[in-house]
């Protein structure tokens, strides 16, 4: 490691993170989203970040924990529930009746933010909404996620936010996956949806920077304010240029495969153990990777010898059948290799030929470097059992997030939170139990 | 009490937005980044306020700018360089020559925050690192945008883009069909994911500043920004030793949630929780097993997307059309909540954009103009911020530390082509 690298893992190193100040320390998040794992994701990340988050489940459980995929679960609790429940309390409520509801206020009283998927406007009409509680708590953010967003003409269509719907709306759909050819379309060949749940995953990350904006502002000012999130607007703000190409070109923008509109190579190709990452889209670049495949003949080729020339589809096919011509003899880590040897002694734009295995989940697992880098958490649960945590992506010098705890059972922290916050004694949670309020 | 609709109305409206505050005012961003992964960084933060200030090269900038879908410039501009460059004040300092370099530090000097993505240690070896910013201010955030880390055995040298991300991570590999190759997604996801979580921790080092009173270095890799976002599938691995297969268009942890073909094109079909696959089992015929992604795709296909809506709201269920840009560009939601904006720039006229995604009710967001040409504001920021007089600009120029640019489309304003004469630089 040159002197720079090893500085910087010196600072940054997240082994240290115990050691150091969270950056929203005194930050109090109550998280009511019953079946949304968007929510989820936007109250973890302000967890990771240090704030002292409060998940307030119905009595019984969130209905998140009961997504099961191939029906696997631990304790009564599924994987993705327990990939996204970090670093909180865990508290059971009932919001159906008037008792919980007025618990619900007075938790609400003493927080800085509320994370909610269960409607704006639903929760205003129950008297537990931003109108009602910001008028104690003035300094409340208040973060509502949803499908379509809590206002505009189609606010009110009656669906449960799902990360298929935001997906689906997005606009990313469209454009990912394989187009129709000559013939009866095959069942591969439609929009095709991203297969984790990224439009959850952005919609909870969106929800996260309003909030985080909405605390600076709130630090500036004091005034607390209310933040709407549509999970369908959160990944569709990622869909590039969808709108900029219609307003400009007037037209929309149709999905290409692996191919790319913009840029070529930009493409995955067949390798000897898979597929892997190749682009080389600016001249620069492109000829130095017909260099490095033993072409450079091509560079004079008017098929390919202009970044325009070379984003015509016929062109784009043309040039991927010769790349693979080439790497299906390689290895993956033979043409990154054989790309490094070649770039080492190049620097701007020649150097940008750039690769990368297609890994499946288990390679990447295989890698050192992930492990090096801090960016899975391995520990044993003594409810849960073995646990593989994504840990927080950023390594920050000053106040750097952290994974403080994994999951608990509903309820499990009902007596300190409930005494901590409200002051209720053992007897009032006995008598509030029973009555099935908590 | 007052309605939630009423609030919203007041709350939400679009031509309120110029009245109101700004959540990041006063803070100030200097980006030395190219491409996506870190231009939509500060781009974010400027939706919400902060002045950016985007340094090029002179005379050709940001390579970004030559990134033109299917070859071509709307007004001598890419459009695909427009989505990722509003709100910023675009300047040209070359800072390979030491009066560049010390340009920067004086401009770093007045800012808040850093946002770069060059490959890792560039900026540390140029002079312009965090290390050597925080000496002249210790307030400073620094973002370091990259593919790999600053430190770590993938980082040394390893270039990377955002398709480089959604390999390596595994996302590729659970995205597409199971008997078919992996599916690289049609837009630059891995990049925006990436600058997303940038501007995260920006605003939480923000946050953290205005305790401490200090500044902090900020190290995100884009590949392990899509590690953290692919939910079950590392535990998944952890307890059963298989890699998470593809599962088409369907949702593996909510079936038969999925996207269906239909009458009239694509629908997706959700049902989260037991009531709703209730729901649904009895629209599409019941079946002991549950609704069987086979009865629902049956359904869906002799229906149009409308009337599987209407079906799915009377039945209880939830259904939502797969829409693209020519959908969105025409959808008077989107309009109405300014995520489809419809912004007039004072050098290109009438152009639509996303706009921003949270909408805060106190201090929104806004788009307020677009990308411009290199080096459009260089009087502007160095002679009203750095205070440099017209002679040292113009020494600068002729030593080539700034300029203006090149005479190619996606560096030149509009017009240029047809000998237009080129406008002046203008104050915002």
């Amino acid at each position: 490691m040159n002197g720079y690298a090893r500085w910087a893992k010196e600072a940054t190193d997240p082994a240290k993170a115990p050691e150091k100040p969270e950056a929203l320390a005194g930050i109090r998040v109550l998280e009511y989203t019953p079946g949304n794992f968007g929510g989820m994701v936007g109250a973890s990340v302000l967890g990771e970040f240090g704030a002292d988050l409060i998940k307030i489940e119905p009595p019984g459980g969130d209905p998140a924990r009961r997504y099961m995929p191939e029906g696997i679960s631990a304790a009564g609790t599924g994987l993705p529930f327990l990939s996204e429940a970090r670093n909180r309390r865990f508290v059971t409520l009932s919001l159906d009746g008037p008792e919980g509801k007025e618990l619900f206020r007075r938790m609400a009283a003493k927080a800085d933010v509320v994370v909610e998927t269960a409607g704006a406007k639903r929760m205003e009409a129950d008297g537990i909404g931003y109108l009602e509680l910001s008028r104690e708590n003035p300094g409340l953010v208040w973060l509502s996620l949803s499908t379509y967003g809590s206002f505009g003409p189609n606010a009110d269509r009656p669906v449960r936010d799902s990360d298929i719907l935001c997906q689906a709306l997005s606009g990313a759909p469209s454009i990912i996956g394989e187009p129709e050819g000559e013939g009866e379309p095959m069942r591969h060949q439609v929009p095709t949806r991203l297969g984790n749940w990224h439009a959850w995953f952005v919609e909870g990350l969106w929800g996260a920077f309003g909030v985080l904006a909405a605390l600076n502002h709130r630090a500036a000012t004091g005034k607390g304010q209310f933040v709407d999130v549509s999970g369908a607007e959160a990944l569709m703000k990622f869909a590039d240029y969808n709108i900029t190409w219609m307003h400009t070109a007037g037209r929309a923008r149709r999905r290409m495969g692996n191919f790319d509109p913009a840029v070529f190579p930009y493409t995955y190709i067949r390798c000897r153990d898979g597929h892997t990452f190749m682009a080389a889209y600016n001249n620069e670049a492109f000829e130095s990777l017909m260099e490095i495949i033993g072409r450079p003949e091509l560079v004079k080729d008017p098929r390919f010898s202009t970044p325009t020339s070379r984003v015509r589809i016929e062109n784009e096919t043309a040039l991927q059948a010769i790349l693979e011509e080439w790497s299906e003899r390689l290895t993956a880590d033979e043409i990154l290799r054989a790309i490094e040897k070649h770039t080492a002694n190049k620097s701007g734009p020649a150097a940008a030929v750039v690769t990368g295995r297609v890994n499946r989940p288990l390679e990447t697992l295989a890698e050192e470097n992930w492990w090096e880098r801090g960016c899975f958490d391995r520990r044993e649960d003594p409810v849960y059992g073995r646990m593989l945590l994504a840990a927080p992506p950023w390594k920050m010098s000053g106040t750097p997030p952290r994974i403080r705890s994994v999951c608990r059972p509903p309820g499990a922290d009902n007596a300190q939170v409930f005494a901590d916050l409200l002051g209720l004694t053992g007897k009032d949670l006995v008598v509030l139990s029973g009555r099935g309020i908590l | 009490m007052a309605g939630f609709d009423e609030f919203a109305s007041e709350a939400f409206s679009l031509p309120g937005i110029p009245a109101k505050p700004e959540a990041l005012s006063g803070i100030r961003v200097v980006e030395l980044a190219t491409r996506i992964f870190g231009p939509a960084t500060s781009d974010y933060l400027g939706e919400f306020g902060a002045e950016v200030i985007k340094v090029e090269l002179p005379p050709k900038g940001d390579l970004m700018r030559y990134v033109a879908p299917e070859g071509f410039f709307w007004q001598e501009v890419s459009p695909a360089f427009l989505a990722l460059n509003r709100n910023k004040l675009h300047v040209t300092i070359d800072v390979r020559i030491p009066e560049g370099k010390e340009l920067f530090l004086r401009l770093a000097e007045k800012s808040d925050v850093v946002v770069e993505n060059l490959r890792a240690g560039t900026m540390d070896r140029w002079g312009l690192g965090y290390r050597q910013i925080r000496e002249r201010n210790p307030r400073i955030v620094y973002a370091a945008n990259s593919g790999f880390g600053q430190w770590g055995p993938f980082s040394k040298g390893r270039a990377s883009y955002d398709a480089t991300a959604q390999a390596v991570s595994g996302m590729s590999a659970v995205t597409g069909f199971p008997d078919r190759p992996p599916v690289k997604a049609g837009f630059w996801v891995g990049d925006y994911t990436g600058s997303l979580h940038a501007g995260v921790a920006i605003l939480a080092a923000l946050l953290a500043r205005g305790k401490t009173g200090e500044g902090q270095l900020i190290d995100l890799s884009q590949a392990e920004a899509l590690i953290r976002s692919l939910d079950w599938t590392w535990i998944y691995a952890e307890r059963t030793g298989r890699d998470r297969e593809r599962a088409g268009n369907l949702d593996p942890s909510a079936p038969p949630s999925g996207i269906y073909r239909c009458a009239d094109g694509f629908v997706a079909i959700s049902a989260r929780d037991g009531e709703e696959r209730a729901a649904l089992a009895r629209a599409v015929g019941e079946d002991p097993g549950g609704p069987a992604p086979d009865r629902v795709a049956a359904f869906a296909a002799t229906r149009t997307r409308e009337e599987i809506l209407r079906i799915s709201g009377e039945a209880g269920f939830s259904a939502a059309p797969v829409e693209g840009g020519e959908e969105h560009y025409l959808d008077p939601h989107l309009r109405a909540r300014g995520t489809v904006w419809e912004l007039d720039d004072p050098l290109y006229g009438r152009i639509d954009e996303y706009g921003p995604v949270p909408k805060l009710s106190g201090s929104p967001g806004r788009l307020r103009w677009t990308a411009k040409p290199v080096g459009y504001h260089n009087e502007q920021v160095f002679s009203g911020l750095l205070g440099l007089s017209e002679e040292e600009m113009e020494a600068l120029a002729r030593k080539g530390v700034i300029g203006k640019w090149a005479d190619i489309p996606g560096a030149r304003p509009p017009g240029a082509a047809e000998g237009r004469q080129a406008p002046e630089g203008k104050t915002e």
